[in-house]
Protein backbone atom coordinates (compact mmCIF):
# COMPACT_ATOMS: atom_id res chain seq x y z
CA UNK A 1 0.00 0.00 0.00
CA UNK A 2 1.43 3.40 -0.90
CA UNK A 3 1.60 6.39 1.42
CA UNK A 4 -1.28 8.21 -0.21
CA UNK A 5 -3.66 5.28 0.23
CA UNK A 6 -2.50 4.84 3.81
CA UNK A 7 -3.13 8.47 4.66
CA UNK A 8 -6.58 8.32 3.00
CA UNK A 9 -7.53 5.29 5.10
CA UNK A 10 -6.28 6.91 8.29
CA UNK A 11 -8.14 10.11 7.47
CA UNK A 12 -11.38 8.21 6.83
CA UNK A 13 -11.03 6.30 10.08
CA UNK A 14 -10.42 9.48 12.11
CA UNK A 15 -12.93 11.73 10.43
CA UNK A 16 -15.74 11.39 12.94
CA UNK A 17 -13.52 11.19 15.99
CA UNK A 18 -12.52 14.88 15.76
CA UNK A 19 -16.16 15.87 16.19
CA UNK A 20 -16.49 13.78 19.32
CA UNK A 21 -13.18 15.06 20.70
CA UNK A 22 -14.26 18.69 20.10
CA UNK A 23 -17.62 18.19 21.80
CA UNK A 24 -15.92 16.65 24.83
CA UNK A 25 -13.07 19.17 25.11
CA UNK A 26 -15.36 22.17 24.58
CA UNK A 27 -17.38 21.45 27.70
CA UNK A 28 -14.92 24.08 28.84
CA UNK A 29 -15.15 27.13 26.54
CA UNK A 30 -12.13 27.64 24.33
CA UNK A 31 -11.03 29.33 21.11
CA UNK A 32 -9.77 27.87 17.86
CA UNK A 33 -6.01 28.11 18.16
CA UNK A 34 -5.86 26.98 21.79
CA UNK A 35 -8.18 24.10 20.96
CA UNK A 36 -5.79 22.98 18.22
CA UNK A 37 -3.00 22.80 20.79
CA UNK A 38 -5.14 21.15 23.41
CA UNK A 39 -6.40 18.44 21.05
CA UNK A 40 -2.86 17.74 19.93
CA UNK A 41 -1.71 17.35 23.54
CA UNK A 42 -4.59 14.97 24.20
CA UNK A 43 -3.62 12.79 21.25
CA UNK A 44 -5.97 14.08 18.56
CA UNK A 45 -3.80 15.46 15.80
CA UNK A 46 -5.98 17.65 13.60
CA UNK A 47 -5.10 20.18 10.92
CA UNK A 48 -5.99 23.83 11.48
CA UNK A 49 -7.67 23.99 8.09
CA UNK A 50 -9.95 21.13 9.14
CA UNK A 51 -10.67 22.30 12.66
CA UNK A 52 -11.64 25.95 11.99
CA UNK A 53 -14.32 25.18 9.42
CA UNK A 54 -15.53 22.24 11.54
CA UNK A 55 -16.11 24.50 14.56
CA UNK A 56 -18.33 26.75 12.44
CA UNK A 57 -20.30 23.82 11.07
CA UNK A 58 -20.92 22.43 14.53
CA UNK A 59 -21.99 25.89 15.67
CA UNK A 60 -24.38 26.20 12.76
CA UNK A 61 -25.91 22.84 13.69
CA UNK A 62 -26.47 24.10 17.23
CA UNK A 63 -24.00 21.66 18.79
CA UNK A 64 -21.70 24.47 19.90
CA UNK A 65 -22.47 27.98 21.11
CA UNK A 66 -20.06 30.84 20.63
CA UNK A 67 -19.17 34.19 22.18
CA UNK A 68 -16.72 36.85 21.15
CA UNK A 69 -14.39 37.66 24.03
CA UNK A 70 -13.15 41.22 23.60
CA UNK A 71 -11.52 41.64 27.02
CA UNK A 72 -8.06 41.04 25.63
CA UNK A 73 -6.22 43.00 22.97
CA UNK A 74 -7.03 40.32 20.42
CA UNK A 75 -10.76 39.49 20.15
CA UNK A 76 -11.30 35.75 20.27
CA UNK A 77 -14.29 33.61 19.44
CA UNK A 78 -14.92 31.16 22.27
CA UNK A 79 -16.87 28.00 21.56
CA UNK A 80 -18.69 25.87 24.11
CA UNK A 81 -20.61 22.60 23.79
CA UNK A 82 -24.38 23.19 23.91
CA UNK A 83 -26.91 20.92 25.60
CA UNK A 84 -27.64 19.39 22.23
CA UNK A 85 -23.92 18.90 21.64
CA UNK A 86 -23.62 17.23 25.01
CA UNK A 87 -26.33 14.78 24.01
CA UNK A 88 -24.62 14.01 20.72
CA UNK A 89 -21.29 13.52 22.53
CA UNK A 90 -22.92 10.97 24.79
CA UNK A 91 -24.44 9.08 21.85
CA UNK A 92 -21.22 9.14 19.84
CA UNK A 93 -19.19 8.14 22.89
CA UNK A 94 -21.39 5.13 23.49
CA UNK A 95 -21.07 4.15 19.85
CA UNK A 96 -17.32 4.47 20.04
CA UNK A 97 -17.21 2.21 23.11
CA UNK A 98 -19.36 -0.37 21.36
CA UNK A 99 -17.11 -0.29 18.29
CA UNK A 100 -14.05 -0.60 20.46
CA UNK A 101 -15.49 -3.63 22.22
CA UNK A 102 -16.44 -5.16 18.88
CA UNK A 103 -12.93 -4.66 17.52
CA UNK A 104 -11.40 -6.20 20.60
CA UNK A 105 -13.62 -9.23 20.19
CA UNK A 106 -12.65 -9.51 16.51
CA UNK A 107 -8.97 -9.24 17.20
CA UNK A 108 -9.15 -11.67 20.09
CA UNK A 109 -10.34 -14.44 17.78
CA UNK A 110 -7.70 -16.76 16.32
CA UNK B 1 1.95 47.37 2.83
CA UNK B 2 -0.01 44.17 2.48
CA UNK B 3 1.46 41.32 4.47
CA UNK B 4 1.43 37.67 3.49
CA UNK B 5 -1.34 37.18 6.03
CA UNK B 6 -3.47 39.85 4.33
CA UNK B 7 -3.00 38.16 1.01
CA UNK B 8 -3.80 34.76 2.49
CA UNK B 9 -6.97 35.96 4.22
CA UNK B 10 -8.09 37.76 1.05
CA UNK B 11 -7.52 34.66 -1.04
CA UNK B 12 -9.56 32.52 1.35
CA UNK B 13 -12.43 35.00 1.85
CA UNK B 14 -12.85 35.88 -1.80
CA UNK B 15 -14.46 32.48 -2.30
CA UNK B 16 -16.97 32.81 0.55
CA UNK B 17 -20.47 34.32 0.60
CA UNK B 18 -20.40 37.94 1.79
CA UNK B 19 -22.40 37.64 4.99
CA UNK B 20 -19.99 35.07 6.52
CA UNK B 21 -16.88 37.02 5.63
CA UNK B 22 -16.44 39.53 8.45
CA UNK B 23 -16.80 36.95 11.21
CA UNK B 24 -14.53 34.39 9.58
CA UNK B 25 -11.94 37.05 8.83
CA UNK B 26 -11.72 38.15 12.46
CA UNK B 27 -11.41 34.58 13.67
CA UNK B 28 -8.90 33.57 11.01
CA UNK B 29 -6.68 36.60 11.62
CA UNK B 30 -6.65 35.95 15.38
CA UNK B 31 -5.80 32.30 14.85
CA UNK B 32 -2.93 33.16 12.50
CA UNK B 33 -1.63 35.88 14.85
CA UNK B 34 -1.78 33.47 17.83
CA UNK B 35 0.13 30.81 15.95
CA UNK B 36 2.77 33.31 14.77
CA UNK B 37 3.22 34.70 18.31
CA UNK B 38 3.73 31.20 19.64
CA UNK B 39 6.53 30.56 17.19
CA UNK B 40 8.17 33.95 17.82
CA UNK B 41 8.11 33.29 21.56
CA UNK B 42 9.84 29.99 20.86
CA UNK B 43 12.62 31.97 19.15
CA UNK B 44 11.65 32.08 15.47
CA UNK B 45 12.03 35.10 13.18
CA UNK B 46 8.62 36.82 12.76
CA UNK B 47 8.81 36.61 8.95
CA UNK B 48 9.74 32.92 8.99
CA UNK B 49 7.07 32.20 11.57
CA UNK B 50 4.40 33.80 9.38
CA UNK B 51 5.46 31.75 6.37
CA UNK B 52 5.45 28.55 8.44
CA UNK B 53 1.99 29.20 9.86
CA UNK B 54 0.44 30.02 6.48
CA UNK B 55 2.11 27.00 4.89
CA UNK B 56 0.65 24.90 7.69
CA UNK B 57 -2.85 26.22 6.95
CA UNK B 58 -2.43 25.10 3.35
CA UNK B 59 -4.09 26.20 0.13
CA UNK B 60 -6.61 28.98 0.92
CA UNK B 61 -8.92 27.48 -1.70
CA UNK B 62 -9.16 24.28 0.36
CA UNK B 63 -9.77 26.24 3.54
CA UNK B 64 -12.54 28.21 1.81
CA UNK B 65 -14.06 24.94 0.57
CA UNK B 66 -14.23 23.80 4.20
CA UNK B 67 -16.07 26.96 5.24
CA UNK B 68 -18.50 26.97 2.34
CA UNK B 69 -21.54 24.85 3.03
CA UNK B 70 -22.76 24.78 -0.52
CA UNK B 71 -21.90 22.19 -3.13
CA UNK B 72 -18.57 22.76 -4.83
CA UNK B 73 -19.56 20.77 -7.87
CA UNK B 74 -21.69 21.68 -10.85
CA UNK B 75 -23.44 18.34 -11.23
CA UNK B 76 -23.33 15.97 -8.29
CA UNK B 77 -22.91 12.19 -8.23
CA UNK B 78 -26.69 11.63 -8.09
CA UNK B 79 -27.20 13.13 -11.54
CA UNK B 80 -23.82 12.75 -13.16
CA UNK B 81 -24.58 9.40 -14.73
CA UNK B 82 -27.80 10.59 -16.38
CA UNK B 83 -26.07 13.78 -17.49
CA UNK B 84 -23.15 11.99 -19.12
CA UNK B 85 -25.48 9.52 -20.82
CA UNK B 86 -27.83 12.14 -22.25
CA UNK B 87 -24.93 14.28 -23.40
CA UNK B 88 -23.32 11.31 -25.17
CA UNK B 89 -26.58 10.35 -26.87
CA UNK B 90 -27.23 13.93 -28.01
CA UNK B 91 -23.71 14.51 -29.26
CA UNK B 92 -23.57 11.16 -31.02
CA UNK B 93 -26.87 11.65 -32.84
CA UNK B 94 -27.69 15.33 -33.28
CA UNK B 95 -24.21 16.56 -34.27
CA UNK B 96 -23.72 14.12 -37.17
CA UNK B 97 -27.35 14.63 -38.24
CA UNK B 98 -26.99 18.43 -38.31
CA UNK B 99 -23.67 18.19 -40.12
CA UNK B 100 -25.07 15.74 -42.67
CA UNK B 101 -28.18 17.89 -43.19
CA UNK B 102 -26.19 21.04 -43.82
CA UNK B 103 -23.75 19.14 -46.04
CA UNK B 104 -26.57 17.66 -48.11
CA UNK B 105 -28.33 20.98 -48.70
CA UNK B 106 -25.06 22.74 -49.55
CA UNK B 107 -24.15 19.94 -51.97
CA UNK B 108 -27.57 20.21 -53.64
CA UNK B 109 -26.88 23.91 -54.12
CA UNK B 110 -23.58 23.01 -55.73
CA UNK B 111 -21.26 24.61 -53.21
CA UNK B 112 -17.57 24.02 -53.84
CA UNK B 113 -15.99 21.31 -51.64
CA UNK B 114 -13.94 23.69 -49.51
CA UNK B 115 -16.92 25.90 -48.60
CA UNK B 116 -19.01 22.77 -48.04
CA UNK B 117 -16.46 21.28 -45.64
CA UNK B 118 -16.24 24.62 -43.81
CA UNK B 119 -20.04 24.86 -43.46
CA UNK B 120 -20.31 21.26 -42.26
CA UNK B 121 -17.59 21.71 -39.64
CA UNK B 122 -19.01 24.99 -38.42
CA UNK B 123 -22.53 23.52 -38.19
CA UNK B 124 -21.22 20.51 -36.24
CA UNK B 125 -19.24 22.74 -33.90
CA UNK B 126 -22.12 25.16 -33.23
CA UNK B 127 -24.53 22.28 -32.62
CA UNK B 128 -22.12 20.57 -30.23
CA UNK B 129 -21.52 23.78 -28.25
CA UNK B 130 -25.24 24.40 -27.90
CA UNK B 131 -25.96 20.83 -26.81
CA UNK B 132 -23.19 20.80 -24.19
CA UNK B 133 -24.11 24.25 -22.88
CA UNK B 134 -27.86 23.74 -22.49
CA UNK B 135 -27.66 20.18 -21.19
CA UNK B 136 -25.16 21.31 -18.56
CA UNK B 137 -27.28 24.31 -17.59
CA UNK B 138 -30.38 22.13 -17.23
CA UNK B 139 -28.66 19.51 -15.07
CA UNK B 140 -26.89 22.12 -12.93
CA UNK B 141 -30.30 23.68 -12.27
CA UNK B 142 -31.79 20.32 -11.29
CA UNK B 143 -28.81 19.75 -9.00
CA UNK B 144 -29.18 23.13 -7.29
CA UNK B 145 -32.94 23.26 -6.87
CA UNK B 146 -33.79 20.37 -4.57
CA UNK B 147 -37.48 20.85 -5.28
CA UNK B 148 -36.89 19.86 -8.89
CA UNK B 149 -35.49 16.53 -7.79
CA UNK B 150 -37.25 13.50 -6.42
CA UNK B 151 -36.09 14.25 -2.90
CA UNK B 152 -35.50 11.70 -0.17
CA UNK B 153 -38.61 13.08 1.51
CA UNK B 154 -39.90 9.61 2.19
CA UNK B 155 -37.55 6.87 3.41
CA UNK B 156 -36.75 4.34 0.76
CA UNK B 157 -38.67 1.09 0.80
CA UNK B 158 -38.86 -1.88 -1.56
CA UNK B 159 -42.08 -0.40 -2.95
CA UNK B 160 -39.94 2.32 -4.52
CA UNK B 161 -38.28 -0.27 -6.77
CA UNK B 162 -39.13 0.55 -10.36
CA UNK B 163 -41.92 -1.38 -12.02
CA UNK B 164 -41.86 -1.88 -15.77
CA UNK B 165 -41.45 0.26 -17.78
CA UNK B 166 -38.20 0.63 -15.90
CA UNK B 167 -36.56 3.94 -15.20
CA UNK B 168 -33.91 2.98 -17.70
CA UNK B 169 -36.47 2.42 -20.43
CA UNK B 170 -38.23 5.69 -19.61
CA UNK B 171 -34.86 7.37 -19.68
CA UNK B 172 -34.22 6.03 -23.18
CA UNK B 173 -37.64 7.39 -24.14
CA UNK B 174 -36.72 10.77 -22.70
CA UNK B 175 -33.41 10.81 -24.56
CA UNK B 176 -35.17 9.92 -27.83
CA UNK B 177 -37.74 12.65 -27.26
CA UNK B 178 -34.95 15.16 -26.67
CA UNK B 179 -33.14 14.16 -29.85
CA UNK B 180 -36.34 14.36 -31.89
CA UNK B 181 -37.30 17.74 -30.43
CA UNK B 182 -33.87 19.23 -31.07
CA UNK B 183 -33.75 17.87 -34.62
CA UNK B 184 -37.30 19.01 -35.34
CA UNK B 185 -36.73 22.55 -34.00
CA UNK B 186 -33.46 22.85 -35.91
CA UNK B 187 -35.16 21.65 -39.08
CA UNK B 188 -38.06 24.11 -38.73
CA UNK B 189 -35.75 27.05 -37.99
CA UNK B 190 -33.48 26.19 -40.91
CA UNK B 191 -36.25 25.84 -43.55
CA UNK B 192 -36.27 29.52 -44.62
CA UNK B 193 -32.52 29.60 -45.27
CA UNK B 194 -31.78 26.10 -46.51
CA UNK B 195 -34.18 24.62 -49.02
CA UNK B 196 -34.18 22.29 -52.00
CA UNK B 197 -35.97 24.99 -54.04
CA UNK B 198 -34.80 28.48 -54.85
CA UNK B 199 -36.36 31.36 -56.79
CA UNK B 200 -34.87 32.78 -60.03
CA UNK B 201 -32.62 35.15 -58.08
CA UNK B 202 -31.17 32.15 -56.21
CA UNK B 203 -32.80 32.91 -52.87
CA UNK B 204 -34.07 29.78 -51.12
CA UNK B 205 -37.85 29.22 -50.89
CA UNK B 206 -38.89 28.04 -47.47
CA UNK B 207 -41.02 24.94 -47.05
CA UNK B 208 -43.32 26.64 -44.56
CA UNK B 209 -45.47 29.73 -45.06
CA UNK B 210 -43.43 32.96 -44.58
CA UNK B 211 -46.40 34.40 -42.67
CA UNK B 212 -45.53 32.04 -39.79
CA UNK B 213 -42.24 33.90 -39.44
CA UNK B 214 -43.71 37.37 -39.99
CA UNK B 215 -46.28 36.84 -37.24
CA UNK B 216 -43.83 35.08 -34.91
CA UNK B 217 -46.21 32.10 -34.77
CA UNK B 218 -43.40 29.67 -35.54
CA UNK B 219 -41.47 30.83 -32.46
CA UNK B 220 -44.54 30.51 -30.29
CA UNK B 221 -45.07 26.99 -31.62
CA UNK B 222 -41.45 25.98 -31.01
CA UNK B 223 -41.62 27.49 -27.52
CA UNK B 224 -44.59 25.24 -26.78
CA UNK B 225 -42.73 22.22 -28.19
CA UNK B 226 -39.67 23.02 -26.04
CA UNK B 227 -41.88 23.55 -23.00
CA UNK B 228 -43.28 20.07 -23.65
CA UNK B 229 -39.73 18.72 -23.53
CA UNK B 230 -39.11 20.63 -20.30
CA UNK B 231 -42.17 18.99 -18.75
CA UNK B 232 -40.98 15.58 -19.91
CA UNK B 233 -37.78 16.22 -17.94
CA UNK B 234 -39.73 17.49 -14.97
CA UNK B 235 -41.86 14.31 -15.04
CA UNK B 236 -38.70 12.23 -15.05
CA UNK B 237 -36.86 14.04 -12.25
CA UNK B 238 -39.57 15.50 -10.06
CA UNK B 239 -42.17 13.71 -8.05
CA UNK B 240 -45.60 13.45 -9.60
CA UNK B 241 -47.94 16.23 -8.60
CA UNK B 242 -51.30 17.39 -9.90
CA UNK B 243 -50.17 20.88 -11.05
CA UNK B 244 -47.14 19.42 -12.82
CA UNK B 245 -49.18 16.74 -14.58
CA UNK B 246 -51.91 19.19 -15.63
CA UNK B 247 -49.42 21.77 -16.92
CA UNK B 248 -47.41 19.14 -18.80
CA UNK B 249 -50.51 17.67 -20.45
CA UNK B 250 -51.86 21.12 -21.37
CA UNK B 251 -48.60 21.99 -23.12
CA UNK B 252 -48.66 18.74 -25.10
CA UNK B 253 -52.30 19.26 -26.01
CA UNK B 254 -51.62 22.88 -27.03
CA UNK B 255 -48.84 21.81 -29.43
CA UNK B 256 -51.07 19.19 -31.08
CA UNK B 257 -54.07 21.53 -31.37
CA UNK B 258 -51.91 24.31 -32.79
CA UNK B 259 -50.58 21.96 -35.46
CA UNK B 260 -54.09 20.77 -36.38
CA UNK B 261 -55.28 24.38 -36.62
CA UNK B 262 -52.35 25.38 -38.87
CA UNK B 263 -52.92 22.41 -41.17
CA UNK B 264 -56.70 22.66 -41.46
CA UNK B 265 -56.68 26.41 -42.12
CA UNK B 266 -53.96 25.96 -44.76
CA UNK B 267 -51.48 28.20 -43.02
CA UNK B 268 -48.61 25.72 -42.78
CA UNK B 269 -47.04 25.15 -46.21
CA UNK B 270 -45.57 27.83 -48.43
CA UNK B 271 -47.58 27.89 -51.71
CA UNK B 272 -44.48 29.18 -53.50
CA UNK B 273 -42.55 26.09 -52.40
CA UNK B 274 -45.34 23.75 -53.46
CA UNK B 275 -45.45 25.23 -56.97
CA UNK B 276 -41.64 25.45 -57.26
CA UNK B 277 -41.37 21.78 -56.34
CA UNK B 278 -43.99 20.96 -58.94
CA UNK B 279 -46.26 19.22 -56.45
CA UNK B 280 -49.86 18.56 -57.42
CA UNK B 281 -52.70 19.58 -55.11
CA UNK B 282 -52.83 16.07 -53.63
CA UNK B 283 -49.34 16.25 -52.08
CA UNK B 284 -50.13 19.06 -49.59
CA UNK B 285 -53.43 17.33 -48.84
CA UNK B 286 -51.71 14.08 -47.89
CA UNK B 287 -49.10 15.95 -45.84
CA UNK B 288 -51.98 17.66 -44.04
CA UNK B 289 -53.80 14.38 -43.40
CA UNK B 290 -50.58 12.82 -42.09
CA UNK B 291 -49.91 15.71 -39.72
CA UNK B 292 -53.48 15.78 -38.39
CA UNK B 293 -53.39 12.02 -37.82
CA UNK B 294 -50.07 12.38 -35.97
CA UNK B 295 -51.48 15.18 -33.82
CA UNK B 296 -54.57 13.15 -32.94
CA UNK B 297 -52.42 10.17 -31.94
CA UNK B 298 -50.28 12.49 -29.80
CA UNK B 299 -53.41 13.91 -28.16
CA UNK B 300 -54.74 10.45 -27.30
CA UNK B 301 -51.32 9.35 -26.03
CA UNK B 302 -51.07 12.45 -23.82
CA UNK B 303 -54.45 11.77 -22.24
CA UNK B 304 -53.75 8.05 -21.76
CA UNK B 305 -50.36 8.75 -20.21
CA UNK B 306 -51.76 11.38 -17.84
CA UNK B 307 -54.40 8.92 -16.64
CA UNK B 308 -51.78 6.17 -16.23
CA UNK B 309 -49.45 8.39 -14.24
CA UNK B 310 -52.21 9.60 -12.00
CA UNK B 311 -53.19 6.00 -11.29
CA UNK B 312 -49.60 5.03 -10.44
CA UNK B 313 -49.09 8.08 -8.24
CA UNK B 314 -52.25 7.72 -6.16
CA UNK B 315 -51.92 5.13 -3.44
CA UNK B 316 -54.39 2.32 -4.04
Amino acid sequence: MNDEQLSTHLQELRRGTVVLACLLVLRQANYGYALLDLLEQRGFAVDANTLYPLLRRLEKQGLLTSDWNTDEARPRKFYRTSAEGEQLAETLGRDWDALDAAFRALKGRP
Amino acid sequence: MTTLTDRYVDAALRRLPGRQRADIEKELRTAIADAVDDRVEAGAEPATAEIEVLTGLGDPARLAAGYADRPLHLIGPALYHDYARLLTVLLATVVPAAAAGVGLVRALHGADPLALAGDVLSAAFTTAVHIVCWTTVAFAAIDRLPRLRRGPARPWSVEALPVPPSRRARYAELATLTVITVLFSTFVLLTPVVSTQSDPSGKPIGLFAPRLWDTGLVYAFLAVVLAGLGFAFARHYARWSVPLAVAGSLVDVAASLALIWLVTTDRLLNPAFVSAAGWGPEVPRWIGIGLVAMSVVTLLHTVAEAVGQARRATPS
